[in-house]
């Protein structure tokens, strides 16, 4: 039985696509097949993270929702190759992404006509059983829209990613307030970007009891990964940085 | 005030996600794929509008009494409602006589006789019941109003509260039943005779016939069928449509008599209430649960949609929605509306 991962954050600039990536690639890496698309169709990009280039993309989630194309289709395998110092990575892992198009047109088109937010529905069951995967994780748009909501209701697990600031805090517990409202069982929340000197203890507790939900992990700001500047997929590129491991550690938590 | 309808967008929306979020969608399109194809059955053609309908159309709605909605296919095709309008006048006339005064108009016996059947009981002069044209008939006339337009606001406001938006009669059915509706006013006369209804047969016809050309297309239906399955209520406005007390005395009509002189066979093999007319709709519904609505114009030899006719008995078997089994038979329907997520 697949897992569906919700992966959202109230405000942009969390590292929400960053984290989704490498989440993915590192579930990948202990041989599941890992399928991530992304339903933020107004600002898509974790396609850039993952090296796919907008000419490499016969079809995208857009042509699957204008009936142009079957989902599967849509899907490219982006499975980061092993790094150095990584032994030879334990078959039959994969991550498959599901790119949105960032062509203008069809960003325009897709504000203009709207769609049947259902058919993403169809789409990830058929997405799940076509291309047989264990896990299918959503990058969502930030905020509240039909995507994020119905990707919300659909979810297994819903992972919400936030900053230590106040506006991140107020945001979340808009998003907190819905998933329970749709009735969402395993809701966790993951602190990305804690700057240095802070005291996390503390803020795990004010996390947990502001929401209401388990902190899944906690990890610090970090200038290596800025300096990548979505430019790769971290965790493949530096598998025994300090952040991956705790990437790691948050993996094998939604794992376990 | 304000955030008491930022209350209700909100309930709105979150009912929309859930839907859309639900293994039903699943079922109800495989549904639609399944029975697309079926070739059986032909569009009525007794009155000439109805002759124009697209025998292709086909639509699937469900609705349930908290509010959830699905729909497949040609949803919002509209088309005149026919016969299934009259349980719901039939609830307008209990409102506005009682119990008894109404059945002393009209009988509630299953006849085996067609729809348009010109019999009424012998010992009584009752038309058998609300369901046949003569009963419907009846029924209309004792819709309450000052004069023939009070009469007409009246009836339109009451289906407007069950599918929870303005309902307009389409003229050209109109002007085509009103030509060509001579049995019906042999029945009428027939009536009047026996002292059975008024003496204002022609405006009473006229409301008839205006009666069953008023448009609305399956996801209408379905709301009707989720207000008598939620006590009256209509579950996406709130609004109640018919007093909570003849609910049940629609609903039986609707099981005995609804689907013409399949009616019995009907309350055998599906087992719930439903209502179906000859433009082509078909409404259920699961008391409790939800309503069903289907349109798809050809019709079988009773003049019963024959592909409503095969997804009501899909949908009652797969899901055990025999009102006389219900909840002990097959996997239930709510399960696969709310996955896993109903505590316990």
């Amino acid at each position: 039985m697949a897992k569906i991962v919700s992966v959202h954050s109230f405000r942009g600039g969390t590292g929400k696509s960053n984290t989704t990536a490498n989440l993915a690639t590192l579930i990948a890496r202990a041989g599941k097949r890992v399928g991530v698309i992304d339903t933020d169709i107004h600002s898509p990009g974790i396609h850039v993270v993952f090296g796919l280039r907008e000419e490499a993309m016969e079809f995208t989630l857009n042509d699957f929702l204008w009936g142009r194309c079957r989902i599967e289709q849509a899907a490219h395998d982006v499975t980061p190759p092993a790094g150095p110092g990584e032994g030879p990575s334990e078959a039959p892992g994969a991550v498959l992404l599901i790119p949105s198009s960032a062509r203008a047109g069809e960003i325009a088109r897709v504000l203009s006509e709207g769609y049947d937010v259902g058919l993403l529905t169809d789409g990830f069951r058929a997405l799940i059983r076509e291309l047989g995967l264990d896990y299918l994780f959503i990058d969502t748009h930030p905020g509240v829209n039909e995507e994020t909501l119905l990707s919300i209701a659909l979810s297994d697990t819903l992972l919400l990613i936030m900053r230590p600031d106040s506006q991140d805090f107020q945001g979340t517990a808009v998003t907190v307030e819905l998933a329970r409202r749709l009735e969402v069982d395993d809701l966790r929340v993951l602190v990305n970007k804690v700057p240095p000197g802070m005291d996390v203890e503390l803020l795990r507790g004010q996390v947990e009891a502001g929401f209401k939900a388990p902190v899944i992990g906690m990890l610090p700001l970090d200038h290596d990964i800025a300096r990548l500047g979505s430019a790769g997929v971290f965790a493949a590129r530096y598998p025994g940085h300090p952040l991956t491991q705790g990437l790691r550690q948050v993996a094998s938590r939604l794992l376990s | 005030m304000a955030e008491e309808s930022n209350r209700g967008d909100l309930d709105a929306l979150m009912s929309k996600m859930k839907s859309a979020a639900a293994p039903f969608r699943a079922t109800l399109q495989e549904l639609h794929r399944k029975y697309a194809t079926v070739a059986d059955g032909r569009v009525a053609t007794y009155i000439p509008e109805l002759a124009t309908a697209d025998p292709a159309g086909f639509g699937i709605s469900v609705v349930t009494a908290d509010g959830l909605r699905f729909d497949v296919g040609d949803a919002e095709r509209l088309f005149s409602i026919q016969s299934v309008s009259k349980p719901f006048v039939f609830g307008l006339a209990l409102e506005d006589h009682g119990r008894e005064r109404v059945l002393a108009k009209v009988g509630v016996e299953p006849t085996g006789e067609a729809f348009n059947a010109i019999v009424l009981d012998e010992a009584t002069n009752r038309p058998f019941n609300p369901m046949v044209n003569a009963g419907a008939i009846a029924t209309t006339d004792l819709i309450r109003g000052e004069d023939h337009a009070d009469r007409f606001k009246r009836l339109l406001a009451m289906l407007g509260r069950y599918v929870g938006r303005e309902v307009f009669v389409d003229s050209a059915t109109f002007l085509s039943e009103r030509a060509t509706g001579h049995r019906n006013r042999a029945i009428a006369h027939l009536m009047l005779n026996f002292g059975m209804i008024e003496d204002r047969v022609d405006e009473t016809l006229e409301l008839y016939f205006q009666q069953c050309s008023a448009l609305v297309d399956c996801r209408d239906l379905a709301v009707m069928g989720a207000t008598l399955a939620n006590g009256g209520v209509n579950p996406l406005t709130g609004e109640r449509a018919i007093e909570a007390r003849y609910v049940k005395d629609v609903l039986s009509i609707m099981l005995s008599c609804g689907i013409y002189d399949f009616a019995g066979e009907w309350a055998f093999r599906i087992g719930i209430p439903a209502k179906s007319g000859v433009g082509g709709g078909i409404v259920a519904v699961i008391p409790g649960v939800a309503g069903i609505g289907v349109y798809s114009p050809p019709l079988d030899e009773r003049g019963n949609s024959v592909r409503g006719v095969l997804v009501c008995k899909e949908l009652s078997e797969r899901f055990g929605l025999h009102i006389l089994e219900a909840g002990h038979a097959g996997p239930a329907l709510l399960d696969e509306i709310r996955p896993g997520r109903r505590g316990g």
